[in-house]
């Protein structure tokens, strides 16, 4: 018999892990910079009363928008200035992409043909894709609890660790979402541009939804439609989150990736 | 190769696609032998492509049904493409991995591939596999491409435009893999508009024009009905007389006489049997007879041009 070569087993998911190694150190080291850049100025800022006068002397419009209202306390400030906002939009930005390029990027490009012409199904494909993109996102989220851990005792934070890990599973679970809505798009089209539009869109009119639904009770209704709000509309790094909560965003994501894994199973690819 | 020999390895039954409102194959049937190698050849556009997306499952047929190593292979499962080696016509590949770590890749999903088989390809292709994809040249890509399919040792090969890009001494290495495939009882289904690439490889040729099949043939039968350009000279002759032997002969035409100082001279164009002809051409006293090859090139030319061709 003739012998022949080991075969790594989940080839696919594998595949999509170490071709992106260089980019997940990337964004990884992009997490801590951010996080170590605005954390470790806490302290001189809640001791500081001209930053809450600054602070209140902006219109409530704004304050609310940025959810800069609860900055006085650390876990106000790293929820405001790091989870609500350059987390969110870091890591919306990685997981859209990734998400973009997972499948509609593959077919644009002509290689997810000669993929799909080797010996594994479109679901697998599919399935594969969607769970090296969840240990993409998760890996930044991980990142994030550990580096808000180090500056916890340093930079005088104060903040539940507890509350800290549903934070990250949220923060991650919010960009998972995205992420497959990004995959989904590139799956129903087979056009990266269409992807990161799908992607985007859940990000950005979640974070509008939130930000106006926030202004007054007449447009509270906003809430109920925008992820971004779901996630961080009861300020978890401050009360802890319901752990449903977080299991419906992992749930959805796993919706939007199984619809994705359909969409690519019914079409033509590559015309 | 498991596969009783009476088996089709491919049968295609009625194919049709529409994209949209463009017929890309209209009705295309054709059945493909074991351990035989089968060509299409067509313009651009004929369909040549889609039929072999069709095969593979990664366009959906309109109607129709494609059968191949005994099953059908919509929806098919991975123990099907296992067996198959598939090189696209347009091949795209990763371009920031070396060739080694793309081809262990696939032959993670399709393999087992036979230890040093990737290597034995690579050198008769005189293919460098450790450098990164991007860095190589369209010919070497596509190298990189036959190897891909061929590694796994599939029993059967769609290879759509297999030789694009390919210098000619790579175009004969990738034909003598081509006939090592077949001795060994694998089956090859590949596609070209180069004929003369055909006609060396190929047991039987489909000729696919506006998505149908116009003909399929043996190769030596579309040899016997190419056409073959004659020039002749004869003495004792008028170009008038000679002309009037040789027109009225079957598949005889663009017959050109011209008086010449001791005769008559001829040209034409002849398609089919040559026989008629040689009977014909004993009578007279020759002084020059010039009977080309039979340009299969051109005759599959006309084939494609003719306003009536049908199946």
């Amino acid at each position: 018999m003739t012998t022949t070569v080991r075969r790594t087993p989940l080839p696919v998911f594998t595949k999509a892990l170490t071709d992106s190694r260089r980019s997940l150190v990337g964004w990884s080291l992009g997490f801590a910079a951010a996080l170590s850049l605005y954390l470790p100025i806490f302290p001189s800022m809640s001791g500081n009363s001209q930053m809450q006068d600054l602070i209140d002397s902006l219109p409530t419009e704004l304050t609310r928008t940025i959810n800069y209202e609860n900055i006085g306390t650390g876990a106000g400030y790293t929820q405001s200035t790091f989870f609500g906002l350059v987390g969110f939009l870091l890591i919306s930005i990685a997981a859209i992409s990734w998400g973009a390029a997972a499948l509609g990027g593959d077919e644009e490009s002509g290689q997810l043909e000669l993929t799909l012409a080797h010996a594994v199904t479109r679901v697998e494909v599919a399935a594969q894709r969607f769970a090296a993109l969840a240990v993409k996102i998760l890996l930044p989220a991980l990142v994030a609890f550990v580096i808000v851990m180090i500056w916890n005792g340093p930079a005088e934070l104060d903040i539940d660790l507890a509350n800290l890990l549903s934070t990250c599973l949220l923060f991650g679970g919010l960009a998972l979402v995205c992420g497959s809505a990004a995959l989904l798009g590139g799956a129903l089209t087979g056009r990266r541009a269409w992807g990161i539009g799908t992607g985007a869109f859940v990000a950005v009119v979640g974070y509008v939804f939130n930000a106006v639904g926030n202004q007054g009770t007449d447009l509270e209704w906003l809430h109920a439609l925008s992820p971004y709000y779901a996630a961080y509309g009861h300020d978890p790094l401050i009360n802890g989150a319901d752990a449903w909560t977080v299991v419906l965003f992992y749930l959805a994501a796993l919706v939007l990736g199984a619809l994705a894994a359909l969409a690519l199973r019914q079409r033509d690819v590559g015309v | 190769m498991t596969e009783s020999l009476s088996q089709p390895a491919i049968e295609a039954v009625d194919l049709v696609k529409t994209f949209g409102r463009t017929v890309a194959l209209d009705g295309v049937s054709f059945t493909v032998a074991p351990g035989s190698v089968f060509g299409v050849i067509g313009p651009n556009g004929a369909g040549k492509t889609t039929i072999m997306r069709a095969l593979l499952d990664l366009i959906r047929l309109s109607s129709g049904r494609a059968t191949l190593l005994g099953t059908e292979s919509r929806n098919a499962g991975p123990e099907l493409r296992r067996r198959i080696g598939y090189l696209p016509g347009e091949l795209t590949l990763e371009g920031r991995s070396t060739g080694r770590r793309l081809l262990r890749h696939y032959a993670d999903i399709s393999g087992p591939v036979a230890t040093g088989r990737v290597d034995e390809l690579a050198e008769r292709f005189s293919l460098d596999l450790d450098r990164t994809v991007r860095t190589l040249s369209k010919g070497n890509k596509q190298k990189l491409g036959i190897v891909q399919a061929f590694m796994h040792q599939p029993d059967l090969l769609v290879l759509d435009e297999p030789t694009s890009g390919l210098d000619p001494l790579m175009q004969q290495e990738f034909l003598g893999l081509v006939r090592e495939a077949r001795g060994n009882g694998q089956t090859v289904f590949l596609s070209s508009h180069v004929i003369s690439e055909i006609q060396q490889a190929a047991d039987e040729v489909a000729i696919l024009r506006n998505g149908r099949i116009i003909t399929v043939a043996g190769v030596d039968a579309l040899r016997d009905s190419a056409i073959r350009h004659l020039r002749l000279s004869a003495s004792g002759v008028t170009a008038g007389e000679l002309h009037d032997r040789l027109r009225p002969l079957a598949g005889m035409e663009e017959v050109d006489c011209r008086p010449t100082a001791a005769g008559a001279e001829a040209t034409a164009v002849l398609t089919g049997g040559i026989s008629p002809f040689v009977n014909v051409i004993a009578t007279l006293r020759l002084t020059d007879l010039v009977v080309e090859e039979p340009d299969l090139e051109e005759s599959v030319l006309r084939l494609y041009s003719a306003p009536g061709a049908g199946p």
